[in-house]
């Protein structure tokens, strides 16, 4: 090809505006109104169709699914093991027992997620025969009732600020809900302070049972009032010994089809946490 | 002033690289200051006067005593001043600067970019957050390799065409035979300087450009610098003010044929014409080539769109309250999506594929873009001897008898229907063969006749080959009639005799000739006719002219043949005096006429006609005469039958040349010397009213003007050539194509590609080559483009909708430079749909590569199609999971938040991070397996761009071959056991595999209706919009 001058500035910005708008063929962007109009129309149509064929065969795939169970679990054949309150971001709790502000977030929470566990709340639920598997055929299903008493100091009952103003904060702890899991053995969940001359750890219920009446689950449609089993973990500070922090890990223990040791699922039956008490 | 005008009075321009390295630098540097000066001044006709002087002016001019030469001292001083007498070889650039322009240039570019932003983005990212995704980082880095790895491929294939082009290479040192302080010595040919006086003989190359002192019977063959196929007579007289043309002037590096000469220096090394046109060529500049201005365009559109997508979404993201730095690496992956990763490898590998389809058929290509060039060219200039024609002078015609006779021209040359038991052609026969001084060289007893290799000038080899091929072998013949004396030709006789012993009565003699027809007529008294002898009449002589003129019509050179049985006073033992003759020379009895011409090769007017039925226009710039450049034109179909130029139709109608309708002309032979007073317009308008065109008489610097002229009108232009005087068109030309077997080393430098056997038709099987390529890289580029929108996709919903991620950087990775690479080569293989070689060449202003339509096929339809198709899968996976799809709306955050691990799906379970990220990882495979599935589909529909897939079948095995492969390929990254750990890809259910499948079928039906309807409704608004 041959070489072509360099176009100067004003000779490109007419060419621009050439472009945007040409006034003697009326092309609007290099096409007429016409073909804009045609161009547009074209696409219309096509993704008018389009939309409408997606819409349809999203229509026909919700169609297959069940509304009370999802058609695969095999993902999730373990639960996970999850604390209550998250922390906005990691799993690292800090507060300090005189400044209430600090751990004003949390109790308002903590109160929030208890509010469903309040004995008045749980008044319609079916008191459930204690250490079995509470199966059932439906096609009503009932919701076993969980005793807040059974949190003990926790409870928020005695204690309005979950421990945090004596420095010994309450944390649950609770198993992630899976459709049709029946967990074996007797599971609980057990947690261990990393460090026992900064903090000891106390479970409520004793031991961190989980009694087996609250599995199967049925699912949010078909089990309505369901209340997930909690277990409580106080951290007791040890006195005197302020300003430290410590690290406590929950596991879940007693049952063997449920895992508490993954490679790469660090939340798999297991959680681990950290707390510092402020001075 | 001598050759180079002014330049003298700096330093000269072949500067010696050896002296010392100080010097070298300061002319390097002055060289390249001047260097532009100095092309135009190239460009220009050789100036020189030194054919003008006598020859004491000469020897004053150069200090030189003509008898005795320089001392050899003085040759050594002047040795020092000038440098050796080489031609600077053309400034090659350095292995690492070609492996850089692999590495830098044009594509590659793109993804270098793109490399550069996942860098910054991973930089950025890793600079505010502390745990990062490391998908960033390893883009950037695969993006790096890939450019890399197909830089180093491309650079292989090139180093590889270059390593043949070595092998070329002549390494025999010449010697030059110098007289110095009076004694001839031999001298290296780099060794003779300025001023020497030199003596060649035939067979030599001439050492330097030398003005002729003496010289006797010496003959040069000049071909390789103007293009004459016949060798030129010097003497040392000045015959013309044209330096090129004058009888006084031989040039270096052409060859003396015969006799011997001796003539002083007057330029040596790059001073030299021959210099001068190898600088000219080597210090031309070089346009882009098509397919790199077509791959810029198609940058610019993917850039352009890039940056569409990226700004768009950056300000959605910022409107829908993602923060600045989010924004920006949105922006920057959006950006980078964009970059189809496996093109630059696909691209190269259907080059490099077609390139080696070339080279099977005798086409080496130098540079692989080059490969396509030759598709895209709408005018061939083409050089006449050597490439259109044979370049040996062959006879073509007889005249005896009254009656012309056609010999067999054809390179294979076996016989010639020659009436049998005709006693004219045998008497003419023996006096062609007999009064000949050319000769077989020895040990060729094997190779056929047409292949030998003789002694002697051209026309008396070609009689030698004829007489061999048609009659009987010569040297029986010789043999027989031992030559008794002769008279060899010279330009004033212009005739040649010998007298030999009669076979059939060894006592008497018989006096034969040939020369020029009108002085052997003048020599004869009775003529030959069925082998009686006849008294010279009108009637005769008015046949005799009729003949000479319809055979010199055509170009050919005619010669007379007349012969005379010497009377038995004359008997064996007489003895011949040629300088003071003693025997009779008048009364001869004419024989007949031969006529002979470099014949067209054998394949040359198919492979024209077939140029011109493709559209293209094949021009004839040659430095022959205009009558030889003609009939060869005319031989060939470069003019076609029935076209007349306007002298033709001036003689035809007996009309002045003005008065003919010059709108009706399209045929025209423009000469050298009518060329050099044209300006560029008048040359344009010459161009652009012809369809037939040839150059005769051109110098090297016309046939640059003429490409120029050809490229200014917007042509692309190939220019086929094998002597020097070529080479500067080859180097500017879009495509220079040169000879390999008969082609010069400097036009093989100089070209793109060459012809490794030198035949014409070759180019046929390059322009077919180079459009199929074209098309097929449109296919290609179609087919890779596509899945660019189903992947790009997923990641703009992501930010817009606030669902998790449905496919990720590795899986897109996956598909660009794993499952869709083979198939995207397969589409190399591709047949063409119709015939490439009956429509015009592209327009290379609007027939782009890649154009809007394209993208819009791409993008715009079968992509969102496919889009959809993977967005399908997605939520069905996710659905069936337990998340539909309303609850995925928004649930992004914390979706992503690796602390949240009791997220709530739609039926209240809850899942830990690592669990719905496995979910997520099944549904990118799944995603990608989509795009693998609905490329089957854009893989067949792409295979064509017009023709239905039911006409065009599915013969490409390639193809097939691709099909599986990428769907094996799908299935072990899904399957295979540790996918999990190494690329995050999970088994799939068989029904998700099912999911695209409507929509793969669609796309097929879809396309195959947009076909259907272009078919029918030719020029109709959808072939306007989306054909491609």
């Amino acid at each position: 090809m041959t070489k072509k001058e360099k176009k100067s500035f004003n000779q490109s910005m007419s060419e621009w505006k050439l472009f945007l708008y040409n006034p003697t063929t009326g092309e609007f962007l290099g096409r007429t109104a016409k073909s804009w109009g045609l161009i547009l129309l074209f696409y219309l149509v096509f993704y008018g169709f389009l939309a409408a064929l997606f819409t349809f065969t999203m229509w026909v795939m919700l169609q297959t699914l069940n509304d009370e169970v999802p058609k695969y679990r095999d993902q999730i054949p373990s639960p996970g093991l999850m604390v209550f309150p998250k922390p906005v971001t990691a799993l690292e709790y800090s507060f300090r027992a005189s400044d209430p502000a600090s751990y004003e977030e949390y109790v308002k929470e903590l109160k929030k997620f208890l509010k469903p566990y309040a004995l008045e709340e749980q008044k319609n639920l079916t008191a459930c025969p204690d250490g079995v598997l509470f199966d059932q055929k439906g096609p009503v299903y009932v919701a076993c009732q969980f005793p807040i008493s059974l949190l003990e100091g926790c409870s928020g009952v005695n204690d309005p600020d979950f421990g945090y103003s004596l420095g010994n904060p309450c944390i649950l702890v609770k198993m992630n809900r899976i459709i049709g899991l029946k967990p074996e053995g007797t599971p609980r969940i057990a947690c261990v302070s990393k460090d026992e001359n900064i903090a000891a750890v106390e479970t409520y219920p004793a031991d961190g049972i989980i009694d087996l009446k609250y599995f199967p689950y049925y699912g949010k449609k078909r089990h309505v009032g369901y209340r997930q089993p909690l277990v409580a973990v106080q951290v007791l500070f040890v006195p005197n010994n302020p300003g430290k922090e410590v690290t406590v890990e929950c596991k879940i223990d007693g049952s063997p089809n449920l895992k508490s040791q993954d490679d790469r699922d660090k939340f798999l039956g297991r959680v681990m946490f950290k707390i510092t008490a402020h001075a | 002033m001598g050759l180079g005008g002014g330049k003298e009075t700096g330093a000269p321009q072949g500067q010696n690289p050896s002296t010392t390295p100080k010097k070298e630098k300061k002319t390097k540097k002055m060289r390249r200051k001047r260097k532009k000066a100095d092309i135009e001044e190239l460009k220009k006709e050789v100036a020189m006067d030194d054919h003008k002087l006598t020859l004491e002016e000469l020897s004053a001019k150069y200090s030189v005593d003509l008898t005795t030469g320089h001392s050899p001292e003085k040759a050594n001083e002047i040795l020092i001043r000038d440098g050796p007498n080489t031609l600077t070889p053309p400034p090659t650039s350095p292995e690492w600067i070609k492996f850089c322009k692999q590495l830098f240039g044009g594509f590659s570019l793109l993804l270098w970019t793109g490399s550069g932003l996942c860098f910054l983005a991973y930089g950025i990212q890793s600079n505010y957050h502390e745990e990062v995704m490391k998908d960033n980082l390893y883009l950037g880095g695969i993006l790096a390799i890939v450019v890399i790895i197909t830089g180093c491929f491309s650079y292989f294939q090139e180093t590889k065409s270059s390593k043949i082009m070595e092998s070329f290479k002549n390494m025999v040192p010449q010697q030059a035979l110098v007289i110095r302080g009076g004694e001839k010595i031999q001298v290296d040919v780099q060794n003779v300087v300025l001023g020497d006086v030199v003596e060649v003989k035939g067979g030599d190359r001439i050492p330097a450009d030398l003005r002729l002192i003496s010289a006797q019977g010496c003959k040069v063959d000049n071909s390789s610098l103007t293009g004459e196929s016949e060798p030129q007579s010097r003497c040392p007289d000045f015959t013309n003010e044209n330096p090129l043309e004058t009888r006084n002037i031989c040039f270096f590096s052409t060859n003396c044929v015969e006799g011997t000469a001796r003539g002083v220096v007057i330029a040596t090394g790059d001073d030299t014409v021959m210099g001068r046109i190898a600088s000219l060529t080597s210090g031309l500049t070089v346009g882009k080539t098509p397919i790199a201005t077509e791959i810029e365009h198609f940058i610019h559109l993917i850039t352009m769109v890039a940056m569409f997508l990226g700004v768009t979404f950056f300000g959605l993201s910022l409107i829908l309250g993602y923060g600045w730095l989010e924004a920006v690496i949105f922006l920057i992956g959006i950006i980078v999506a964009n970059v189809p990763e496996g093109l630059l490898a696909t691209v190269t590998v259907c080059l490099t594929l077609t390139a080696k389809r070339m080279a099977r058929k005798n086409c080496l290509v130098k540079n692989l873009e080059a490969v396509e060039t030759l598709g895209s060219t709408s005018t061939i200039c083409s050089d006449k001897t050597g490439t259109l024609t044979q370049n040996r002078m062959t006879v073509t015609h007889l005249w005896f008898d009254r009656t012309v006779y056609e010999a067999d021209t054809s390179e294979e040359a076996t016989g010639t229907v020659i009436p049998e038991g005709s006693d004219t052609w045998y008497i003419l026969a023996r006096i062609a063969g007999l009064c000949n001084r050319a000769d077989f060289k020895p040990n060729q007893e094997r190779l056929s006749i047409a292949k030998r290799t003789t002694t002697g000038d051209a026309s008396e080899s070609a009689l030698l080959k004829f007489i061999e091929q048609t009659y009987s072998p010569v040297s029986k013949m010789r043999e027989k009639n031992p030559k008794v004396a002769e008279i060899p030709f010279n330009s004033t006789n212009k005739y040649q005799m010998s007298i030999h012993l009669r076979e059939e009565n060894s006592q008497t003699h018989m006096l034969l000739m040939k020369g020029a027809p009108e002085r052997i007529l003048d020599f004869c008294s009775t003529f030959l006719l069925k082998g009686q002898e006849y008294p010279m009449d009108d009637q005769m002589k008015e046949d005799f002219q009729n003949a000479y003129l319809e055979l010199g019509g055509l170009g050919e050179r005619v010669l007379g043949f007349c012969f005379l049985n010497l009377p038995s006073s004359f008997s064996k033992g007489f003895q011949f005096n040629t300088d003071e003759i003693n025997f009779p020379m008048d009364n001869l009895c004419f024989a007949g006429l031969i006529s002979m011409i470099d014949p067209p090769r054998a394949a040359v007017p198919d492979a024209v006609s077939k140029c011109r039925s493709a559209g293209i226009k094949v021009i004839m710039v040659t430095g022959d005469h205009p009558i030889t450049a003609k009939a060869i034109a005319k031989g060939v179909g470069i003019i076609s039958e029935g076209n007349e130029t306007a002298e033709d139709i001036a003689a035809r109608l007996k009309i002045p040349i003005s008065e003919v309708d010059a709108s009706t002309v399209k045929a025209i032979v423009v000469h050298g010397s009518e060329l050099k007073d044209l300006n560029s317009e008048q040359l344009d308008q010459i161009l652009q009213n012809h369809s037939e065109i040839v150059f005769a008489r051109t110098s090297p610097q016309q046939k640059l003007i003429i490409v120029e002229g050809c490229q200014r009108l917007g042509a692309i232009v190939a220019v086929t050539g094998d002597g020097v005087n070529d080479s500067p068109a080859l180097k500017k030309a879009d495509i220079g194509i040169a000879m390999g077997i008969s082609g010069s080393d400097v036009s093989k430098q100089a070209a793109d590609m060459i012809l490794l056997d030198d035949n014409f038709a070759s180019i046929v099987t390059g322009v077919e080559e180079g459009r199929l390529i074209f098309d097929n890289l449109k296919k290609s580029i179609a087919y890779t483009l596509t899945s660019n929108i189903p992947e790009i996709s997923p990641f703009l919903l992501f930010i817009i909708l606030g669902i998790p991620l449905p496919l990720g950087t590795i899986a897109i990775l996956c598909i660009d430079l794993g499952t869709d690479m083979l198939p995207a080569i397969s589409l190399a293989y591709e047949s063409a749909e119709s015939d490439i070689m009956k429509r015009l060449p592209r327009n290379p202003k609007t027939d782009n590569l890649v154009n809007n339509r394209l993208i819009g096929m791409a993008y715009g339809q079968i992509g969102m199609i496919q889009a959809l198709a993977g967005f399908f899968t997605y939520f069905v996976i996710l659905a069936e999971n337990g998340f539909k799809p309303n609850d995925l709306l928004g649930i992004r955050l914390h979706w992503e938040d690796r602390y949240l691990n009791d997220l709530q799906d739609s039926y209240g379970q809850q899942w830990t991070y690592e669990q719905r990220k496995v979910v997520e990882f099944t549904c990118h495979t799944a995603f990608f397996v989509s795009i693998v599935i609905v490329q089957w589909a854009d893989l067949i529909i792409c295979k064509t761009r017009r023709n239905s897939v039911f006409q065009q079948g599915m013969k490409n095995k390639i193809l097939i071959l691709g099909l599986l492969e990428e769907t094996m390929l799908a299935a072990f990254l899904s399957y295979a056991p540790g996918m999990d750990l190494a690329l995050r890809m999970y088994p799939l259910k068989i029904t998700w595999w099912l999911c695209a499948t409507p929509y793969s079928f669609l796309i097929f039906v879809y396309d195959e209706i947009r076909k259907l309807v272009i078919r029918l409704r030719p020029g109709g608004w959808l072939e306007r919009e989306t054909y491609y």
